[in-house]
């Protein structure tokens, strides 16, 4: 005789239902991942690659959608899973764009994949970018180094919902040209009415006829009104800190620039702690805080 | 809550009754350590006489049975180029005699990160919904500090709770599976006279605390000392081994990884319990360390127990076991860094 | 080896053994539970404990043993010109391993001792990185098959391997094991590599560091703590030479 009842928290009713990750309050399959398939592969450098991947299942590919400065976590079966942040528009319902450097193991082998691999996918989590809040002003995006992934998601939206935006700069360094991402698609964005592209790079070679320097020179050409202006910026610690304490130098409140922060994560819900910083979770709280944030946040940068 | 009154004997045909059909854990008698001090174990028992109840502290927690060291999350079965995701949760019945206050008031502050907050994880809901909890009191031990954490008396988070009055057991009765449990065995309705010894032994209980510490300034002074020579004091003593993590009833820091079988047709993705105080911990693909230093990850441990859980869940991750501090082979014990803070603060 | 649409290749390798046990490379026949699939995935051309064909066309050298002739150093020149990638397999090939230990002896009292009155031609011992270039090295006595099977898998995707940073302590307090200091013994543990699930303690020995040094190791406290439980530092000195993975601390030879 048994003096207690099993309970089986698969006959759930939450653990029933089609898979949906929000945070709500209920029981989920939290590591069921997605099945997806890489359906393009676009070399971008030596070391990063953009891919195409889609969703298989038709029902669930309609329950994902994502905000700009929003993660995955990409799946590769059997040998793990790695935060990748989405780089493609959140208007584009057929594919996910993600932006990978080949950096650890799982980002190599995928770096070996084909067309057709399937992997899997679980998100999207933390949080985006306000791109609401920011309707009806300046828009300053700043990407170093691998940093334009993130920010081509925003500047998507922006491009998509050029109407309600003021005038948009776009400026983006990297170490050297070789390093520049999505290259093929700076034709496409200057020609948007009034977006002004800035490309910079710190080390030149030969080939290079453009700007040479560290990002924070491209500033100081901008005319920027501080109090009609929001700046998102992505790039390295070393780099966001220098541009966001120049934005601050030309009068921008700390609230109205955002950053994206990297951090080791192994769960994307809150509960390895391996991206928490006191009582801050970058993975549900973050990706995204302003720059304030980022200040009060120990050891962030 | 019910109060009821157990006569021991009773109690064994009670406990022999589970273990008839329920894989029981209590704690066991290992062997003597060298100073001759009596070491024991919380493990699977076969029959009531390996349990032993009026045991001092398990070193290890039984936190392994929640949060498994290693615990399998999925199984990829992987065939021509496709694959399927299978996931299990562990749904057999299982019964923890023998937890103090402390270890219980443990786990529901897990119970806030893993059934309470966002993103609830079912398979910690799963073993706790399926572990029958059977608490004790105990006279206090040397260097616990329960006490002075808030964290020696227990509300809920059990079925049943013990309290030994000689010759019978005063039961705390807190589910309803329990009482239908324990009423497969004679119980009695409590006796002013039961009542009244079983005041003398918490007053007992709660006159004999040893250790005293101060506690509930911590989340402010340790954003005070954030920069305070205690940390590199101590950060230098430590092994950077994570034994303090993998004891702590309550430290539940992960890693995920994955192992692929030779010849490609599993993988297993399997969450471990991780330290922060691992050289690793804060390492990102690329190399970079966010935490490179032991001293930062001696501080974030603290940190993590004393602020940032006290900010997102209102009290102290940590319960005052001292485990960690007893565990430490290089001595770093809570009380000792928590009394230098205060120390550097009057400073 | 098939997977997400890619074909790995199906390295040649081959085993070769020097001064040492040959339990190292016994691994490579054991577990048999995975032996088949772990023989699919590569090429062995010669192994001489388990076949008699050799080929000198092979991919990847596993070395077995430490150096301790002066034909098993051209031998191992040899190997290293035809592998193109070398591994150090086992605490002898990384460290010297338990025959290190005669180097604290003049060579003639070893021979002597061992050999009496015959002889034989010996050198003081020498870790294979000490002669040639090794690209990779599986430290360990014996080695754990299941690690080689990661590494091997690693290899054959060409993607890096990552050994666990924690020490030996991190698996015991996962294996509810009994800490050997609190039971009066003196325990490596805290300063050796972990990734071993620490077998030794759970079976009643403490840590001799056959891994050699963790990744973030505190030899400062160590001692300190030995000392401190009763343990002068030349025990522990004598306790971490015994498989010479830490010579950088002790200055060992």
């Amino acid at each position: 005789m048994r003096l207690f009842t099993p309970y089986d928290v698969t006959k759930e009713s939450d653990m029933l239902m089609p898979l949906e990750f929000t945070r709500a309050n209920r029981l989920m399959h939290v590591d069921k991942t997605y099945k997806a398939e890489i359906t393009n592969i676009i070399r971008l450098t030596e070391m990063e690659k953009l891919f195409h991947i889609r969703i298989i299942n038709e029902e669930e590919r309609a329950r994902f959608s994502f905000l700009p400065g929003q993660f995955v976590m990409l799946e590769l079966p059997g040998y793990g899973e790695v935060p990748i942040s989405i780089s493609g528009s959140p208007s584009n319902r057929g594919y996910i764009e993600l932006c990978i450097r080949k950096a650890g193991i799982v980002t190599s082998i995928l770096h070996k994949a084909r067309r057709g691999a399937k992997v899997g996918i679980r998100g999207p989590f933390g949080n985006s970018f306000p791109m609401e809040k920011m309707k009806g002003n300046n828009i300053l995006l700043i990407a170093g180094g691998l940093g334009m992934a993130p920010l081509r998601a925003p500047l998507f939206y922006v491009t998509e919902n050029r109407s309600e935006y003021q005038d948009v700069h776009i400026l983006y360094g990297t170490r050297t040209p070789d390093q520049l991402l999505f290259t093929y698609q700076y034709d496409e964005w200057k020609r948007i009415d009034d977006i002004n592209l800035q490309i910079i790079v710190e080390k030149p070679d030969i080939t290079w006829s453009g700007k040479v320097g560290m990002i924070t020179k491209l500033l100081d050409e901008l005319p920027i009104k501080p109090l009609e202006t929001y700046a998102i910026v992505c790039g390295p610690p070393v780099m966001f800190k220098f541009v966001c304490n120049r934005l601050r130098q030309f009068g921008i409140p700390m609230h109205r620039m955002f950053v994206s922060l990297e951090r080791r994560m192994h769960c994307g819900m809150g509960k390895c702690c391996r991206c928490n910083i006191g009582s801050t979770f970058i993975c549900v709280d973050g990706p995204v805080f302003d720059y304030w944030s980022v200040l009060n946040l120990k050891e962030a940068i | 809550m019910l109060f009821r009154i157990i006569k021991k004997e009773d109690f064994k045909t009670f406990v022999n009754l589970m273990l008839q059909t329920t894989e029981v854990i209590a704690p066991k008698f290992i062997k003597n350590n060298a100073k001759g001090k009596p070491i024991h174990q919380f493990l699977p028992i076969s029959n009531y006489d390996e349990m032993v109840l009026d045991y001092e502290k398990c070193e290890f927690s039984a936190k392994t049975y929640f949060l498994p060291y290693k615990n399998t999350l999925s199984t990829f079965h992987m065939k021509d180029h496709d694959w399927t995701q299978e996931i299990q949760y562990r749904i057999q019945p299982r019964a923890i005699f023998g937890l103090h206050p402390c270890d219980i008031n443990a786990l529901v502050r897990l119970d806030k990160v893993f059934a309470r907050d966002f993103y609830p994880n079912p398979y910690y809901i799963s073993r706790r919904k399926n572990t029958f909890i059977v608490g004790i009191d105990h006279l206090p031990c040397d260097d616990g500090f329960c006490h002075a954490i808030n964290a020696n008396h227990i509300t809920h988070g059990f079925d049943l709770f013990l309290t030994d009055l000689g010759d019978r057991y005063f039961v705390k009765i807190n589910s309803d599976r329990a009482f239908m449990a324990i009423s497969e065995v004679p119980i009695q309705e409590i006796t002013d006279e039961d009542t009244k010894d079983y005041l003398a032994v918490r007053k007992q209980i709660s006159q004999s605390y040893k250790v005293s510490v101060k506690t509930d300034d911590l989340p402010n002074l340790l954003d005070i000392e954030f920069e305070s020579k205690v940390w590199k004091k101590w950060g230098d003593k430590c092994l950077n081994c994570g034994t303090c993590a993998m004891v702590c009833p309550t430290c539940y820091c992960y890693g995920v990884t994955e192992r692929v079988s030779m010849d490609h047709s599993t993988g297993k993705k399997i969450a471990y319990l991780y330290s922060c105080n691992l050289l690793d911990f804060a390492m990102v693909a690329g190399g970079h360390n966010f935490r490179p230093n032991q001293e930062t990850r001696l501080k974030y441990r603290y940190y993590h127990q004393h602020r940032g859980f006290v900010e997102s869940y209102g009290e102290p991750m940590c319960v005052g076991c001292n485990r960690c501090g007893r565990s430490c082979l290089a001595g770093i014990d809570p009380v000792n860094v928590i009394r230098d803070l205060h120390e550097e603060e009057k400073l | 080896m098939k997977y997400l649409f890619m074909e790995s290749k199906r390295p040649k390798v081959a085993v070769f053994d020097f001064t040492d046990c040959e339990g190292c490379e016994l691994q490579f026949a054991n577990k048999e539970e995975t032996l088949v699939d772990f023989l699919k995935a590569i090429d062995i051309v010669n192994f001489r404990e388990v076949m008699s064909e050799k080929s000198d066309e092979y991919d990847i050298a596993f070395i077995e043993g430490s150096i301790s002739r002066a034909d098993e150093i051209e031998r191992l020149l040899t190997i290293r010109q035809k592998a193109k990638f070398l591994i150090a397999l086992g605490s002898c090939a990384c460290f010297g391993g338990v025959n290190r230990m005669k180097n604290k002896f003049p060579m003639s009292d070893v021979n002597k001792e061992v050999y009496g009155e015959t002889p034989k031609e010996t050198l003081p011992v020498r870790s294979i990185k000490e002669l040639v270039h090794v690209d990779f090295e599986i430290p360990g006595c014996p080695v754990s098959k299941a690690e080689v099977e990661r590494i091997v898998q690693h290899i054959i995707w060409e993607v890096p391997y990552q050994f666990p940073v924690y020490p030996v302590c991190f698996e015991c307090k996962q294996r509810f094991t009994i800490c050997r200091f609190e039971l009066g013994e003196l325990c490596l543990g805290p300063v050796s590599a972990g990734g071993c699930d620490a077998p030794c303690p759970a079976g009643g020995t403490p840590c001799w560091g056959c891994r050699g040094i963790c990744a973030a190791p505190n030899f400062q406290e160590f001692f300190n703590l030995a000392k401190e439980r009763g343990f002068s530092k030349e025990e522990v000195i004598e306790r971490m030479d015994f498989f010479g993975g830490f010579r950088s601390v002790t200055g060992s030879k």
